[in-house]
């Protein structure tokens, strides 16, 4: 078993910035190593109305998670507003990095709208909290090479929400089905300044 | 690793060494020492203008060699615990007590540190000093003293060449040919010669570049 | 760096001892970083490109950070702690400026870069170029990742540092002017972008001189663009097979419907 954690139970995520809109779209699988194990797996999570795609060691996953909702709980309790991308952005570094030496086993991606500026706004980690601010896309987990690739042919900027949300989903599908660790069903949030779609994909269960 | 060279396999992954020749020697007026210098980390040279003779008090000065950033840190220990007795006591703290500073942190912590230094300094009681303070954190007095994984090959050379009470001019020249001959069979060592007079009319440094020092190069 | 967290390190050890996992890789900054000091000021720049492993993590991060108004560096190694080092240090000198009420000295970040990396030994792998100008002049340091301090007139670090060295070597010489200074380091930063594999993208650049505010020169060159699209790849609106959707004003739902799957001219997908 010479691999590291962050692929014993697979699954991907994408994020992708479009014309006052971004997108954000995740993978179902949660796998044992080769074996699959369930189909349902969200890995896309949302505080207020900042989204974050957790990649990675589910058991981490699930616990980053909790400690994100406690934390930004906290936060609105605090300042009586929910909290900005930005900011969340900077909240995910410094815990992830609180743990420089017993860390998490996870690859974040936050995607947003700032309420104020109406900006969009992604960007992505590593495992110990460094942030990669993008203007184009984000990619994580175990597909993320085969998202690189697709993302940089198909992506275009200024999309329209209904394009963005083809674009992302084509990257998201045709990555995973090169993926073993990835793939059994797709979810894909399009978000824009009055709402959020939230789309569940016709995908291989391969 | 013997009890006066580093050995230089023992440093951690990665860690910048100081694969060094230095000396310092005393003499009739006070002491002067000497360093090459060379920086390496593994067999790229990190700084081929390193100044490997550190300031402790006006007139106590030390020379490094092992890892770089064992001998800054325990350097920079030894100069604040200095000019805290300077203030404490409203004197010099004297070069033996600088030695025995740089030795109890180096005994107190010899698993973790790669430092082997030479700690010498003047003051009008004692005139110039030289004391060592090799790997495992034991302290030696010397007329003279050559550390460094140059050192090996200027053992011969200096017990044989060198005389007690000898000129400012006289110990140069022992210094700068015995350090020459070093950097000339060390790969670990070279660039410049540096050195640093200690005396009664104060500090005076001096610098021999390649063309200087080394025969070959002369036209 | 008090309130570093050790409650996973058990664990993790375990998974790597026990269960046979290797460690995860951190994104590394690769990196090419140079700093030269001119007549009465001092510059550094920086290549942009993020690596993890071999794959390029990020085409356009920021390796030049800001330390104080008039003190900046360049990091290499793990992106993560150079990032965090450096943000650390920041706090901590504003700190002490306050409380001196006198403007930060680069002895002084430097110094406190590296008692704290030392006190790591090694292991926050942050190899740093601090430079800028305060009351006492202008100034260039290199730290290691194990807390040992070079100064110079000339510097690089990182995976490119051996061809930006080869440049700044054969050009360098003493008491440049600003300009040529920045030409120096924008030649030697593409010598690590074009030769280095961890190296790439733009060249970024901070000048910092005596009396004056610093100029960070963000993409000072550009010298890798990519060719605009000739044509793009945009799907038809459709294209995407769905199975169902919901629609959300943000946080609560307003309304979820079920389409039937193949009721719409959705792309074909196995069965």
């Amino acid at each position: 078993m010479s691999q590291d954690p962050s692929t014993y139970n697979g699954g991907s995520a994408v994020a992708m910035v479009g014309k006052d809109c971004v997108a954000i779209a995740c993978d179902l699988r949660l796998g044992q190593q080769s074996l699959g194990v369930s189909n349902d797996f969200e890995k896309i999570f949302h505080y207020g109305h900042v989204f974050l795609a957790l990649t990675g060691l589910a058991t981490d996953v699930i616990s980053v998670h909790e400690n994100f909702r406690m934390k930004t709980n906290l936060y609105k309790m605090a300042e009586q507003r929910e909290i900005e991308p930005e900011s969340f952005a900077n909240l995910i570094s410094s815990s992830l990095y609180e743990r420089r030496f017993g860390p998490w086993f996870v690859g974040p991606i936050v995607a947003g709208l700032n309420t104020k500026s109406g900006n969009p706004f992604i960007c992505g980690f590593d495992y110990i909290g460094c942030i990669d601010f993008a203007k184009d896309f984000i990619v994580a987990g175990t597909a993320s090479e085969q998202l690189f690739g697709m993302c940089e042919s198909l992506y275009e900027p200024n999309l329209e929400p209904d394009d963005l949300f083809e674009t992302i989903s084509q990257a998201l599908l045709s990555a995973v089905d090169r993926d073993a660790l990835s793939g059994w069903g797709g979810v894909v949030y399009v978000i824009t300044k009055d709402k959020v779609v939230k789309r569940y994909l016709k995908t291989r269960q391969d | 690793m013997d009890s006066i060279n580093v050995d230089v396999g023992h440093l951690k992954k990665g860690e910048i060494s100081m694969g060094t020749s230095i000396m310092a020697v005393t003499f009739k007026d006070g002491v002067i020492l000497g360093a090459d210098s060379r920086t390496t980390s593994g067999s790229y040279v990190a700084n081929r203008v390193t100044d490997k003779l550190t300031e402790l008090q006006d007139n106590i000065w030390c020379c490094r060699s092992g890892s770089a950033a064992d001998t800054q840190a325990v350097a920079d220990i030894v100069r604040y615990q200095l000019d805290l007795f300077k203030t404490m006591n409203g004197r010099s703290p004297s070069t033996r007590l600088s030695a025995s500073i740089f030795q109890e942190i180096c005994y107190n912590n010899k698993d973790s540190l790669t430092a082997g230094i030479i700690c010498a300094g003047y003051d009008k009681g004692k005139g110039g000093q030289v004391f060592t303070v090799p790997l495992g954190g034991s302290m030696h007095q010397h007329e003279y003293a050559i550390s460094g994984s140059g050192s090996v090959f200027i053992y011969g050379y200096c017990k044989e060449n060198y005389k007690p009470d000898m000129t400012k001019q006289e110990t140069i020249d022992f210094m700068k040919t015995s350090l020459s001959q070093a950097i000339r069979w060390d790969g670990s060592s070279g660039g410049v010669i540096r050195m640093v007079l200690l005396t009664a009319d104060g500090v005076e440094r001096l610098i021999f570049y390649p063309e200087e020092y080394n025969e070959e190069l002369k036209d | 760096m008090p309130g570093l967290s050790f409650e996973n390190f058990q664990r993790n050890e375990y998974l790597v001892n026990q269960a046979g996992f290797k460690p995860p890789r951190a994104t590394s900054t690769g990196t090419t970083i140079v700093g030269c000091r001119f007549k009465d000021g001092v510059v550094i720049a920086a290549d942009t490109r993020a690596t993890t492993g071999p794959i390029v993590a990020d085409k356009n991060c920021e390796k030049l950070h800001r330390i104080s108004p008039k003190i900046w560096c360049a990091g290499a190694g793990t992106a993560a702690d150079t990032e965090m080092v450096t943000q650390l240090i920041q706090s901590n000198l504003e700190l002490h400026s306050m409380s001196l009420n006198r403007e930060p000295r680069v002895v002084s970040a430097m110094q406190m870069l590296k008692q704290h990396l030392f006190k790591y030994q090694g292991q926050v792998g942050a190899y740093l170029i601090v430079a800028g100008v305060d009351p006492t002049g202008p100034h260039l340091f290199s730290i290691q990742a194990h807390g040992s301090t070079d100064i110079g007139y000339y510097m690089s670090l990182g995976s490119g540092s051996l061809a930006a060295i080869a440049v700044l070597e054969r050009d360098w010489k003493q008491d440049l002017s600003k300009d040529e200074a920045m030409k120096l380091c924008a030649t030697a930063i593409q010598a690590g972008i074009f030769n280095d594999l961890g190296s790439g993208s733009n060249v970024d650049m901070c000048v910092m001189e005596m009396g004056k505010d610093a100029q960070l020169y963000r993409s000072f060159m550009t010298p890798n663009v990519r060719e605009k699209k000739q044509r793009n790849y945009k799907f038809a609106r459709g294209t995407t097979a769905v199975l169902r959707q919901s629609v959300f004003d943000i946080v609560e739902v307003v309304k979820e419907e079920e389409i039937p799957v193949g009721s719409s001219d959705a792309m074909d997908v196995d069965h």
